[in-house]
């Protein structure tokens, strides 16, 4: 690996880790703006970050070392994850043949499952209850994923986001075809499901419908800023995949170069503000779905799943 | 793919998408608007292929559509709603939503193997053939899960515009005809709506317990 080369996953890998929380304070600032608030500080979540770094961690009694590592695995994943997407170019980076699309929701599901584990681990009833409730629907959405990618598998012909965003970004037919718009919908109800968007679940406080933060409830001080971070960075990735792969593959440059990866990150972010832009909108227009309704939620982006690929079989490869 | 498929596609699969939709609208205001936006869609797949066959019997076939389809039908079905005092909602389908889409994907599917099997080695090798045949199966299915007169309409009037369709797409004379017999049918069932109508304003529902049973 030459030192370009280097410099480009440093510089992609640092973007994410740095830019999460900025987009989670620029969503909340903007969705105050839509209440009539103030907001926070764009700049909240660092503030925030900062503070429960630096305040004391306590313990359960009983907690196991599950308990301490799991942010930390989690975190782990979540920094994979930021060097295999096209994040800040669209050809894949030196460590991005690590995984494919396939490999990456197993990392994302990696940190769903340790993060899982420590909220049991915590002997509490309320992260229990919490990571109940988020896997029996989490395990609702699953499905959805694994067709959006055989979605994607047979729009491109292989498993692999960066030829993804080359196939779509070059051909405008491929773009239209009903098989990736309806996957493209498949998967944005998909995430606004895993980041926590109404109307699937409101980002109050200690709500009862939440799914989520009751998994972090016994965490404290930089265990639980680092499950915050994991958020963040989870949401940052998603949104990622979204824009780059599936709904704006266009606007990169394709040169080798740190600058060219640079400037690729800054039309990311122009596309991810105009991503925050979309969620605001409809936070501020849905109302918070039924907790048993969110099982008709994720039908839905699984039959428009199902039906991406059952348009490519009907109009033969489309 | 070229592009003139690629928006035959999308028109074919937005069609199938309000099918969908309609399988799992438990309110009839929704899906009386959802069936106009269906048969909307299928105007302008004519209107398309009116452009790109140079064919002017097509576009007096999407004139009839959006004339009697999307203003006419959905305009009475709207004040029939509203006359009769319908359910607006069919109460019985409203916790089932998650049931209904699937089934109507897997009806997709297995109406799309059906397909397959029986109409198409007799039918041309064109991408999305399919489709009227799937959209006639929704339609079926609409009308065999409701309990709702009113909702069974719409699906009626989904299968005759999946009737349409696959007139459009077997064979391109055919159409004219079709929506010809298709207009006087739906006049028939609209005929019949307004004279239900006419005798609840006039004469009152002295048997109401019968119409209920009826209509459900």
């Amino acid at each position: 690996m030459d030192l370009s080369a280097a410099a480009v996953v440093v510089l992609q890998a640092g973007a994410v880790l740095l830019l999460a929380p900025l987009f989670a304070g620029i969503a909340a600032r903007w969705k105050a703006w839509t209440e009539s608030r103030t907001g926070p500080p764009v700049l909240q979540p660092y503030h925030d970050l900062v503070k429960y770094l630096r305040k004391e961690v306590v313990l359960p009694t009983g907690a196991s070392r599950v308990f301490i590592a799991a942010p930390t695995v989690a975190f782990a994943a979540y920094v994979v994850i930021s060097v295999v997407l096209p994040i800040a170019t669209p050809y894949p980076i030196e460590v991005a043949s690590l995984v494919d699309f396939l490999g990456g929701a197993l990392l994302f599901g990696l940190a769903a499952v340790v993060t899982l584990l420590a909220a049991i681990d915590s002997g509490s009833n309320f992260p229990a209850l919490g990571a109940s409730r988020a896997v029996s629907f989490a395990a609702l959405a699953e499905p959805t994923l694994i067709i959006v990618f055989f979605g994607v598998a047979v729009i491109s012909g292989t498993n692999n986001p960066y030829v993804t965003n080359n196939v779509l970004a070059s051909s405008l037919n491929a773009y239209l075809s009903p098989t990736h718009l309806l996957v493209m919908a498949a998967f944005f109800l998909l995430l606004l499901f895993e980041t926590g968007k109404l109307p699937v679940e409101s980002s109050g406080l200690g709500e009862f419908g939440m799914l989520d933060e009751g998994r972090t409830f016994e965490h404290s001080g930089r265990l639980l800023g680092l499950f915050r971070w994991n958020g963040w960075l989870k949401q940052f990735l998603l949104y990622a995949v979204f824009l780059n792969v599936f709904a704006l593959p266009w606007g990169m440059l394709s040169q080798p170069t740190v600058a060219a990866a640079g400037f690729n990150l800054i039309v990311l972010a122009a596309k991810m503000l105009l991503l925050v832009v979309v969620l605001v909108f409809l936070e501020a227009t849905l109302a918070k779905i039924r907790l048993f309704k969110i099982r008709d939620y994720l039908a839905v982006s699984f039959s428009l799943a199902i039906l991406a690929l059952f348009a490519f079989a009907v109009l033969g490869g489309a | 793919m070229d592009s003139t498929i690629t928006i035959e596609a999308l028109l074919g699969i937005g069609m199938l998408l309000t099918a969908l939709y309609l399988q799992a609208e438990s309110f009839l205001d929704p899906m009386v608007r959802a069936v106009a936006v269906q048969s909307l869609l299928l105007a302008g797949l004519l209107l398309w292929l009116a452009y790109v066959d140079r064919d002017v019997d097509l576009v007096i076939v999407a004139a009839l559509v959006v004339a009697l389809r999307v203003a006419v039908i959905p305009y009475i079905l709207q004040r029939q709603i509203r006359a009769f005092h319908w359910r607006a909602r069919e109460v019985r389908a409203a916790h089932r939503v998650a049931g209904h889409a699937l089934a109507a994907v897997a009806l997709a599917i297995v109406a799309w193997f059906i397909f397959q099997e029986t109409l198409a080695p007799a039918l041309p090798d064109l991408p999305g053939i399919a489709l009227p045949f799937v959209l006639l199966a929704e339609g079926l299915l609409l009308l065999a899960t409701r309990t709702n007169t009113l909702a069974q309409v719409i699906g009626y009037i989904e299968e005759e515009n999946a009737v349409v369709y696959a007139g459009v797409l077997f064979v391109a004379a055919f159409p004219l005809l079709i929506e010809m017999v298709v207009f006087l049918d739906v006049l028939g069932v609209i005929l019949v709506a307004v004279i239900l109508s006419f005798q609840r304003t006039v004469i009152g529902i002295p048997e109401e317990e019968l119409m209920e049973e009826l209509s459900g």
